[in-house]
């Protein structure tokens, strides 16, 4: 054995020799190479992601906004029709057109006509090919929604529902904010409507329900689910992809139950706490510079061919 | 080389299992998940490898690596179920199968990395054991 050799064997003050130390950090970039090497297959067989389908003319891209409550005065937020407008200059300032801009209501917070004249004027500024809304409680404060249906429900079936298609994939906006008692209700014509509406799509047909209220049970207690939402689903549990965006949480939140994505999107205007963390939903005041964390915007892409959608949630700049 | 041979095959057939249940899901939809579909990614890739370099035979290490991964899945099925993984939840054994079967691969990733370590220990501890 040469000197060399020799204190290639010795042992460090750790007990370990150099040769040992050379063997075991070849071990780990060896592992290290091949995790890099197996999550780049796994991801090129996966296809583009949300990320490259924003650079693909062929995707198809929308923009979800959620509870602004134009006219909200409170401490959670003093300005929250500066906020909508910054929420809506960000959408405009997407390096692409969205196909539409979609808000799953609670557009204004007393439902006035002021707000909601207040509400579609700025909408009308955005850069989009379509703004659609569903409904939020706060939107059928005291007239089930009537003036909010003068204003947004053109186009709409019963209560202010209805269902489109957009490059392959189909929408379907619902209104469970009518019938309130405790959670979220769509009703019997409202679920006929769901169950013909479906009726004769392909089953690989992408489909997509907004709604405002959670159709899962997100925290029952707090309301936060919708009470005959299974028979809903039950409707839509032989498509491959499914993915409901809903609002009225005010905090990010996703689950899958089958074939079932939820996504529940934040707000535009402030906080409500975790479901559990108080004793009710009510506004959270975050400390000074914390507010934009809470608040966002959501892209969506859908590439032809994949399977699901891309999700992206943006925090307000 | 380190470990009997069945035992260390097994171990690298478990972890692969469980990293083809992370990479299928991760490609059948997971990825749009925000955290949790990098999770997955990272945990399909590292199974992989480590399962590789364990069929290769590698040092403690990896058996230390292999045992993270299994426990860091195991434990991302237990928040997900509870409290929640950075705001995303499942209910029980959904997606099915998938769910199961990755549950078991890392559960018997676990198994067989302790019971090679009891025979390992008990060999040193054998005087005249043949290794």
């Amino acid at each position: 054995m040469t000197a060399r050799e020799g204190a290639a064997d010795e042992p460090g003050p750790e007990g370990m020799t150099r040769r040992q130390l050379l063997r075991h950090t070849a071990w780990f970039g060896a592992a290290v190479v091949l995790t890099v090497a197996g999550g780049e297959v796994v991801s090129h067989i996966a296809g583009p992601s949300g990320a490259a389908a924003d650079d693909d003319p062929h995707a198809l891209r929308f923009v979800q906004i959620s509870d602004s409550h134009l006219g909200f005065k409170g401490s959670a937020n003093t300005a929250v029709e500066e906020s909508f407008s910054h929420a809506l200059g960000q959408i405009n300032a997407l390096p692409y057109r969205p196909a539409f801009v979609m808000h799953t209501g609670d557009l204004t917070h007393l439902a006035t006509p002021a707000q909601f004249d207040q509400v579609r004027q700025m909408m009308s500024g955005l850069r989009t090919g379509q703004v659609l809304t569903v409904p939020g409680e706060h939107d059928s404060i005291d007239d089930t929604g009537q003036k909010y249906r003068e204003v947004f429900g053109a186009g709409t079936a019963g209560d202010g529902w209805y269902s489109f298609d957009v490059q392959g994939v189909h929408f379907i906006s619902l209104v469970n904010t009518l019938s309130l008692e405790k959670l979220g209700h769509l009703g019997n014509d409202q679920l006929e409507f769901v169950r013909k509406d479906v009726a004769k799509l392909p089953a690989d047909t992408p489909i997509v329900v907004f709604s405002h209220i959670p159709l899962f049970a997100m925290y029952p207690a707090w309301g936060w689910g919708t009470d005959d939402a299974t028979q809903a689903l039950s409707y839509l549990r032989r498509f491959s992809s499914v993915t409901c965006l809903n609002g009225h949480v005010h905090q990010l939140f996703t689950k899958t139950e089958g074939n079932v994505t939820f996504h529940s999107a934040t707000t535009t205007a402030y906080p409500l706490p975790q479901p559990g963390t108080r004793p009710a939903p009510t506004p959270v005041t975050l400390p000074a510079g914390k507010l934009g964390e809470a608040r966002g915007i959501r892209e969506v892409a859908y590439r032809p061919g994949n399977p699901g959608l891309a999700v992206k949630d943006v925090r307000l700049a | 080389m380190t470990g009997n041979l069945p035992m260390r095959l097994g171990t690298a057939a478990c972890l692969a299992v469980s990293g083809y249940v992370h990479a299928e899901l991760y490609v059948h939809g997971y990825r749009v998940i925000p955290f949790v579909g990098p999770a997955f990614l990272v945990q399909a890739g590292g199974s992989f490898a480590i399962a590789v370099l364990l069929a290769l035979g590698g040092p403690v290490l990896l058996r230390l690596a292999a045992a993270g991964l299994a426990l860091g899945a195991l434990g991302g099925f237990a928040v997900s179920r509870t409290v929640g993984l950075f705001g995303f939840t499942e209910h029980g054994l959904q997606p099915a199968p998938e769910a199961l079967v990755s549950l078991l691969a890392e559960a018997a990733v676990l198994v067989l990395l302790g019971v090679s370590h009891l025979l390992a220990r008990r060999r040193r501890e054998t005087p005249g054991a043949v290794a």
